[in-house]
């Protein structure tokens, strides 16, 4: 064999050049997107991921899917610590109606989706974790549209704050009810209950211990943001582990860790986090591998089932945003903006839906894929309408013009 | 502040030495110091409230300013500063934002800054083009109430030498876009940048102030008063003479004070005329303005009636001494007292953002302490 060092034709796809391709594709479509639709960045990063996934051309397969899990976690985990970061409690106390606002805003979406589902025919309990999922604002969308968009003011801080309380009401809810769906299957009671409770005890406990860590370690190290940021992706790949590895929410322990983190931190000896250009690197593969996981079966079997549930979500979180908004200082035509820029819902909601349905094997097949359906359509709108809404608000600023 | 009359060229009378305050505020937020873009929310809620003053948009939009009204005595003005500074305080709670005085943001970037949308801060942008942004910088005005315009004349011209004495006690700019400037004031730097900074022409009287500016006018240097960036310059339209130099003090406090040593001053000099308006100020004050920024207290200054070099924190002593009669007559004594006090212990609210920097670490800390000084301790402050 002469030829020997030459490698075998065609060259394995090792994982090295599927996710290089997977940046470059997603990083392609997402400029493209931008430049010649003005679509959001996300937007084209989720059509890439459409694009490269099982359903087009295959290139992202379960495989690739299941290895890049730990890379999505991350990106996740960093948003989501982002997210909890900004949670200001102080500035709770000082306009105690932002936070019944903000609970409102969960509670309603959360009954106009349950009563929507009752009423299209699905079953109590299952519409109730339904609605739970759908109460979620996608983090990563309304914080990556806000960092591309280099968004700032009112209505970008509320569109953060409500998408951090939505989220942990999303979460909390569908764990609660865990243990009554559990028991339909014939659980024993017992570990129905015991499981959410561990889940929710076990995160918050994750996340405590991780920020006590962070505050000491970023005392020592003093106020030097490069080394308080490797300090900070440091801490959040290990909650992320630990989360993942003791059966924990991941999501729950890092929003605690960035709550925690940013109302425990007496002394002040944390930076204010700002974002580089290696949040964008995590943004790309993000969103291109869960457009690559996106399913639109039940866009043509149950598309009337569908657009019920992204109405009665859209108009739930609307109505109380317009409820409140005198109450939390906020103009009306400025609640609509905020009701539109809260609309994405995406990854999160992906993750809980699948623990949803490992854990109650018995969720109707039929209303997942109506959930998943939802999470894919909103997933392409979505950054599309906070883009608007926070354009429409003016408070965006244009981008840099191309060279 | 009162009407404008519609004739700049009428000198407005006002109270003899009557004062007010404009006070221009950073806007920052609660998340990272750095400055907001939410000046326009802020006011429309401020709006809303009773307020005795004004608050108005500035040119970049994290900024505010204050106005008082006319006030004849500090105790009357420090209330009115005192329940504006609440009002701003609480409302910017409200919309998780912070008020701060300090003449720069200690770590703004100003390519970052957005003009204000108005016509008239549009057309700014458009002749000045990056002045216009970098010119978000906080300065305190104080007024001073003059019977006609030949008086104002005067005190603009007297007043003049006393340019270093408000540099170095109101000096709360050290830090410049993240950098420590080695300067007491960094802030009047971003004003000499512009054509029409600098000192009132020497001239005589308010009649030939008039006829300076309708030459001025008449080259089409000028469209209005308003146009002249000086240190001091008259406003026939409130009938006061305007003192620009100082920074926005860390507290409403130090800037009735301020206000106050311009009271007094003009009172001393209208009551006495202790001599007549010299040439020789104009010649030594840019020197003079340059000490006051770059040392402070510790800085030199030419005093020019006398013709001899002083350090400027014992001519500011000298002066408050010389003033002690003038000020209990107007009720100032022991406002006088704490500006003595101040130049004693040396430290000025520079110092103190620079103490604040050394304890802490960072100019987020600055940013931070210097909001809980604005809030005076009120429980909605950081």
């Amino acid at each position: 064999m002469q030829f020997g060092y030459l490698p075998q034709f065609p060259p394995a796809l090792t994982q090295p050049i599927l996710f290089g391709a997977l940046l470059a594709v997603g990083l392609l479509v997402g400029e493209a997107a931008r430049r010649y639709a003005s679509l959001p960045r996300i937007t084209g990063y989720v059509l890439a991921g459409i694009l490269l996934g099982p359903r087009v051309s295959g290139l992202l397969g379960p495989d690739a899917l299941e290895a890049a899990r730990v890379l999505v976690d991350l990106s996740i985990g960093l948003i989501v610590f982002e997210l909890g970061f900004r949670f200001d409690l102080a500035w709770l106390k000082r306009n105690r109606w932002l936070f019944v606002a903000a609970i409102a805003e969960s509670v309603l979406c959360f009954l106009a989706i349950h009563f929507a589902l009752l009423y299209l025919g699905f079953q109590a309990l299952h519409a109730a974790s339904a609605a739970a999922i759908g109460t979620a604002t996608s983090p990563a969308v309304v914080m990556l549209v806000a960092h591309d968009q280099r968004a700032e003011g009112q209505i970008t801080e509320r569109m953060l704050l409500f998408t951090a309380i939505n989220s942990i009401f999303a979460y909390v809810g569908l764990t609660l009810l865990l243990p009554l769906l559990r028991l339909e299957h014939a659980v024993n009671w017992v570990h129905a209950v015991l499981h959410p409770v561990y889940l929710l005890v076990g995160s918050v406990l994750v996340g405590f211990i991780a920020c006590v860590v962070m505050l000491g370690l970023a005392r020592w190290l003093g106020k030097r943001e490069d080394r308080q940021f490797v300090l900070l992706v440091a801490l959040v790949v290990l909650t992320v582990g630990a989360a993942r590895a003791l059966n924990l929410s991941v999501m729950v322990a890092l929003v605690v860790l960035g709550m925690l983190a940013r109302n425990l931190d007496r002394r002040h000896v944390l930076m204010p986090l700002r974002a580089g250009h290696g949040g964008q690197l995590f943004f790309v593969i993000l969103f291109v591998l869960t457009g690559a996981s996106l399913e639109f079966d039940a866009l043509a079997t149950a598309s009337f089932a569908v657009a019920g549930f992204i109405t009665a979500r859209f108009l739930g979180k609307t109505v109380a945003i317009y409820a409140f908004s005198r109450a939390t200082g906020l103009r009306k035509r400025s609640a609509g903006l905020l009701s539109v820029a809260l609309l994405p819902m995406s990854g999160l909601a992906v993750v809980m839906l699948h623990d949803a349905q490992s854990l109650v094997p018995g969720l109707r097949q039929e209303l997942a894929a109506v959930v998943m359906a939802s999470i894919a359509l909103l997933e392409l709108a979505g950054p599309v309408a906070t883009q608007l809404a926070l354009r429409r608000a003016g408070e965006t600023r244009p981008e840099p013009r191309d060279a | 502040m009162p009407e404008a009359v519609t004739d700049e060229r009428q000198f407005r009378r006002s109270d003899h030495c009557s004062i007010g305050v404009e006070l221009e505020l950073q806007v920052v937020r609660a998340r990272d110091f750095d400055l907001s873009r939410d000046a326009a929310d802020l006011i429309d809620r401020l709006e809303k409230r009773t307020l005795s003053g004004a608050v108005k948009p500035e040119i970049t939009e994290g900024m505010i300013e204050l106005n008082t009204s006319i006030h004849d005595r500090h105790a009357t003005l420090l209330d009115e500063l005192r329940s504006m500074r609440d009002a701003v305080v609480e409302e910017a709670g409200i919309l998780n934002l912070y008020v701060v005085g300090g003449g720069s943001h200690p770590f703004h970037d100003w390519t970052e800054r957005r003009i204000t949308p108005s016509e008239r801060f549009n057309a700014l942008f458009e002749r000045y083009g990056f002045l216009a942004k970098q010119f978000t910088v906080f300065g305190q005005h104080a007024h001073v109430g003059c019977r006609d315009g030949d008086e104002a004349v005067y005190l603009v011209h007297m007043l003049t030498r006393y340019v270093p004495h408000f540099i170095a006690l109101s000096a709360s700019s050290p830090y410049y876009q993240g950098e420590d400037t080695a300067f007491q004031s960094s802030r009047l730097t971003a004003v000499s940048a512009f054509p029409l900074a600098g000192h009132m022409p020497f001239v005589a009287d308010w009649a030939a102030f008039l006829e300076y500016y309708e030459t001025m006018r008449g080259f089409g240097i000028v469209q209005s008063m308003k146009d002249f960036y000086w240190d001091i310059r008259p406003k026939p339209e409130y009938g006061t003479i305007e003192i620009r130099v100082c920074d926005t003090p860390l507290a409403v406090e130090r800037a009735a004070q301020l206000a106050t040593y311009a009271q007094v001053l003009a009172a001393f000099h209208l009551a006495e005329r202790p001599s007549a308006p010299s040439r020789a100020a104009y010649l030594v004050n840019a020197y003079n303005r340059f000490e006051a920024c770059r040392y402070g207290f510790r800085g030199e200054m030419v005093e020019p009636y006398a013709a001899r070099k002083k350090r400027i924190g014992d001519d500011i002593l000298e002066t408050l001494a010389m003033l002690a009669p003038h000020a209990k007559a107007l009720g100032a004594a022991t406002v006088l007292d704490a500006l003595a006090d101040l130049v004693r212990h040396g430290r000025s609210d520079a110092d103190w953002q620079r103490a604040q920097r050394g304890k802490a670490g960072a100019l987020e800390d600055v940013v931070r302490e210097s909001a809980a000084r604005w809030a005076g301790g009120r429980a909605d402050g950081p």
